[in-house]
């Protein structure tokens, strides 16, 4: 299936809206993810997330599709573009099977990823090892810690990405690597997943970096941070 | 597959012999087609095509059907191989030469090729992580035919030209769960077809 002009090169794309928007000190956006063959539910996200105030982007914290299939992205996509805001993602793992690599990095982009925008920089990563069979290259560490190392101003260090460390899907012979990246950078305060189809906020190794993961929308949540030079807050809505 | 492929021969081709026309080969193998198949789209490549078997009483059909998806319409070059069985239970003689098949119905597994498909999923995942096999899809479709006989090569053949309304199981299982948001058109997809009797 051909992509259409508008279903290609997303995250660049909206990158550039969201970094031509007005920059405050205080940042406020969406996470949400896994609408996965539940097209009703995200039409129904995208109505309340659009009620929400001073939002300036939404992210998708992958598993746009359930089975790979570009029909699918491209569903998704046209209910995400109803979003008064610009959307990014990051990839999961079903959009992984089959030929979903191919159709998400024509349609979104590149699978690791990172942009500024205000007091924030954010790194998008692909962390659903299970996918590579283990094969200690997913995530890509070495990238992770030239991100976080090539942050001149000292911006929040926001990592996202679909599988979170403490998941049975990210390798288990990365996951301790993985946390001290992230706890040994002072930027990073909090770090965003979603996979487990659940909220949860927890402080998963102690580190002082606190590990949050979005609701799916088949269970109709999603979160809104909020972040500032000195701190962040996290709201969970249901919809 | 391969299984599958032999039950239907052994199930629909011990008669082949023409029963509706003047032909030679009366005493063919049981293992010769009994015609050719042209498909347009259809979930089953951009082009597919291949042999039939038809059962005795004509309203069972058995393709095996070799499909390609070019790079240029698909995004990705696919090539998927299908078997097909169509049952049109009615068919009017019309008074000139032709006939109808007003109504068929039918169901397709197709194998797709290529290492981003499986039919089984690797070692790595736990059993039953993903419930569905990326490489083999089951669909069924409605449709009709219209069908005539022409001297062709020597030979008085039937041809048919198909139409066919179809959808498969993961876009039928998605529609289910979204009637909001998806509309049966959204899953259903025409595939056009040609038929020579050989």
């Amino acid at each position: 299936m051909i992509l259409k002009d508008d279903e290609r090169n997303l995250n660049v794309k909206n990158v550039a809206l969201i970094q031509a928007l007005p920059q405050k000190d205080t940042t406020r956006f969406i996470l949400m993810g896994d609408t996965q063959r539940w097209y009703d539910e995200s039409a129904g996200f995208v109505k309340s997330a659009n009620s929400q105030h001073d939002i300036s982007f939404v992210v998708h914290a992958g598993d746009i599709s359930d089975f790979g299939l570009s029909q699918e992205f491209k569903w998704v996509n046209q209910i995400m573009q109803q979003l008064k805001y610009p959307y990014v993602t990051v990839i999961g793992n079903h959009d992984i099977v089959a030929n979903g690599p191919l159709v998400y990095k024509k349609m979104y982009g590149e699978l690791d990823y990172s942009f500024e925008f205000g007091n924030n920089k954010f790194i998008f990563i692909n962390t659903n090892s299970r996918e590579y069979n283990f094969d200690g290259l997913v995530p890509n560490l070495p990238w992770l810690q030239s991100q976080l190392k090539n942050n001149p101003g000292d911006k929040n260090a926001i990592v996202i990405a679909h599988v979170p460390p403490f998941d049975a899907d990210f390798d288990p012979k990365m996951q301790e690597e993985y946390a001290r990246i992230l706890a040994s950078d002072p930027n990073v305060k909090f770090t965003l997943y979603g996979h487990q189809h659940t909220f949860k906020n927890e402080e998963y190794y102690e580190d002082g970096v606190k590990y949050m993961t979005t609701t799916s929308m088949g269970a109709r949540g999603y979160l809104v941070v909020t972040t500032w030079k000195s701190g962040y807050r996290v709201e969970r809505v249901e919809f | 597959m391969k299984k599958l492929f032999l039950l239907y021969l052994t199930l629909f081709s011990f008669t082949t012999f023409a029963q509706d026309g003047p032909r030679t080969d009366s005493y063919r193998k049981w293992y010769i087609p009994d015609h050719m198949k042209l498909q347009f789209a259809g979930n089953i490549g951009f082009m597919s095509g291949g042999p039939g078997y038809i059962s005795r009483n004509k309203t069972l059909e058995t393709d095996v059907l070799f499909g390609f998806l070019p790079k240029k319409f698909g995004g990705d070059a696919l090539i998927t191989l299908t078997t097909k069985v169509t049952y049109s239970p009615w068919r009017i003689h019309l008074k000139n030469s032709y006939n109808v098949a007003p109504f068929s119905i039918g169901f397709y597994s197709s194998h797709t090729f290529g290492p981003q498909f499986d039919s089984q999923w690797p070692e790595y995942y736990p059993k039953g992580y993903y419930w569905w096999a990326t490489a083999i899809r089951l669909g069924a479709y409605v449709g009709g035919k219209v069908g005539r006989k022409v001297k062709f090569a020597n030979k008085i053949r039937g041809f048919e030209a198909y139409y066919e309304v179809g959808t498969y199981d993961l876009m039928f299982i998605s529609y289910l769960q979204n009637t909001g948001f998806l509309k049966p058109a959204d899953i259903l997809s025409l595939s056009l077809g040609l038929k020579m009797t050989l």
